[in-house]
């Protein structure tokens, strides 16, 4: 039980929640690794995804050329980043972290693409649609869902990796984790861990509530919800 | 009900784009190195001339319930010639020549013969810890093979720094660790006289060994016997940074007015002869603290691309330059 009250200690002791060492900048140096992180893959991920889903071509290949690349482990990725031009510390992880994020983020958009019904396409192209205005209007909206789920699993995946940072030289909330193993301060450490923890649920409920905003009405007041294919990347339902 | 949805998406995305950008604040580091600052190529070790260290030789700590002559004179006699140069060589076979740890120990235990000479006849399993840079692991092997040759069965288990394996060899955890007479005089100090103890440790050998077996002596660990090789902390700059701001000694930096980064290892800022010291002998300010490891390639990196300008490394370091 003493570790608990330490942790509580540690946690509710003014001294920690200020300076370049506190648990504000900490925090704040997270969020912008893991925002950094999970920005840069969506803006790589994403536009490639819609293409390929709205062609139809070589999605395949894409989808699971990036699985494949789920396996390469993130820290292993940080350590071979520091002997390039990209160095160690938040940089790299960043870098990392964008690799790491990019797999469920394409998958995802991908198949909520693909998975748009045949017949409303048809019915779109009958309609006068160009391909252009086909995406726009029908594929993206109805797409929309599982790409927010899919940015929703990535950011939780991502704020809880992001700890990796500190092993590199680099901040965030991982430090805190590090530096208290480092020191032999459990209660240090273990604050580290609850904070991060805590910090990846609020992003989930966060992302969680603006998945729900942006899920057409329709589609979220289905009695029985669409399931997705097995192959993409869903967290729990809404 | 289109446009809400198109808001929130703009919404979404618009968040997102803003967490990208604000990366590029403070807390992410750019790397490139503008010019007249920190990088350059070749490091320099600052000397310490207001003494901030004290001796740091290397000594054997057991747990002393594990002490037996035949373990004594064993360990004692695996370094009873061990120099400082020689630390620096064996230190540059490792992290220059990129040798095992274990096999720059081999190296040195046969080239001087330490196999004949010791005892023999001793008995049981022996772990010696080694923590987490080349020279204490080094250190560690020598004594593992040193301790076998003396009919034990020693094997080397790497534990991270002071602070996680001292708890373990007053546990009885570990048997041996490789240790150095002043920093481990302070750290016991502290635990046994408190945080705001006066120094036990100075530059007379002598008389800190002896402070050291006292306090060693109430945590039921035992001292052996110093070798005459030391190593303790030393605080590198790169070359560019020590000429362009006239730095010959350590207590120059006293006078520079620009951003003070310090690097080191996570224990750092809490140990004595590291960043307090810097701070309360040489009266230097830290704008930060960047945690890295213990003189090893990562601290390095960090001083030569300007992530830090001040570096903690170790006086045994070969690859270092003295000023």
């Amino acid at each position: 039980m003493s570790i608990v009250n330490d942790t509580a200690a540690w946690l509710t002791d003014p001294d920690h929640w200020s300076g370049p060492d506190g648990i504000p900048h900490r925090l704040v140096e997270h969020l912008a690794v893991s925002g950094a992180a999970v920005g840069i893959a969506c803006l790589i991920a994403l536009p490639i995804a819609f293409v390929l889903g709205h062609t139809g071509r070589g999605g395949g290949a894409a989808v699971n050329l990036s699985n494949a690349s789920r396996a390469v482990p993130t820290f292993a990725l940080l350590v071979l980043l520091a002997a390039t031009p990209v160095g160690f510390g938040n940089r790299a992880t960043v870098v990392a972290l964008t690799v790491f994020a990019i797999p469920p983020l394409l998958t995802n958009a991908y198949i909520g693409v693909r998975d748009v019904d045949p017949e409303v396409r048809e019915a779109a192209r009958g309609m006068g649609m160009t391909g252009r205005q086909l995406m726009r209007r029908v594929e993206l909206p109805l797409a929309l869902p599982l790409v927010a789920a899919g940015i929703r699993t990535v950011a939780v995946q991502v704020v809880a990796t992001a700890t990796l940072a500190a092993y590199v030289g680099g901040g965030g909330l991982g430090r805190l984790i590090a530096d208290g193993f480092g020191r032999a301060d459990p209660a240090m450490t273990a604050a580290g861990g609850v904070l991060v923890a805590l910090l990846a649920l609020v992003v989930e409920l966060t992302l969680a509530f603006v998945q729900r905003r942006v899920t057409p009405g329709p589609v979220r007041r289905r009695v029985r919800p669409l399931a997705p294919p097995e192959s993409a990347v869903v967290p729990p339902a809404v | 009900m289109r446009s809400r949805d198109l808001l929130v998406l703009l919404a979404l995305t618009g968040t997102l784009a803003a967490c990208g950008g604000s990366s590029g604040g403070g807390s992410v580091s750019s790397g490139s190195s503008p010019a007249g600052s920190s990088a350059g190529n070749e490091l320099v070790v600052l000397p310490d001339d207001l003494h901030l260290q004290t001796v740091d030789n290397v000594v054997p700590v057991i747990n002393a319930k594990a002490a037996s002559p035949k373990l004594e004179e064993a360990l004692n006699k695996s370094i009873a010639g061990l120099t400082t140069d020689d630390l620096v060589g064996l230190n540059k076979q490792a992290d220059v020549e990129r040798k095992t740890p274990a096999a720059v120990a081999k190296g040195y235990f046969d080239a001087k013969n330490i196999g004949t000479g010791l005892p023999t006849g001793g008995s049981g399993k022996v772990v010696v810890g080694a923590a987490n840079f080349s020279e204490n692991q080094i250190l560690a092997n020598l004594f593992v093979l040193a301790l076998d040759k003396a009919g034990f069965s020693a094997s080397v288990k790497p534990v991270t720094n002071r602070e996680v394996y001292e708890p373990a060899l007053e546990r009885g955890e570990l048997g041996v660790v490789p240790e150095y007479v002043g920093t481990l005089t302070e750290f016991l100090n502290k635990k046994v006289n408190g945080p705001n103890a006066t120094a036990l440790a100075s530059s007379d050998l002598q008389a800190t060994v002896t402070a050291l077996s006292g306090l060693a002596d109430k945590k039921g660990l035992k001292v052996l016997t110093p070798a005459q090789a030391a190593d303790q902390n030393a605080f590198a700059v790169t070359k560019n940074f020590a000429t362009a701001n006239h730095l010959t000694k350590l207590s120059d930096l006293k006078g520079y007015s620009g951003k003070l980064v310090l690097g080191g290892p996570p224990e750092c800022p809490t140990r004595p002869f590291c960043q307090p010291g810097l701070e309360k002998t040489y009266g230097l300010k830290f704008s930060s603290f960047v945690s890295l490891d213990a003189g090893g390639p990562l601290t390095k990196t960090a001083l030569k691309t300007g992530k830090v300008q001040l570096g903690l490394v170790f006086s045994s370091d070969s690859s270092l330059a003295q000023l």
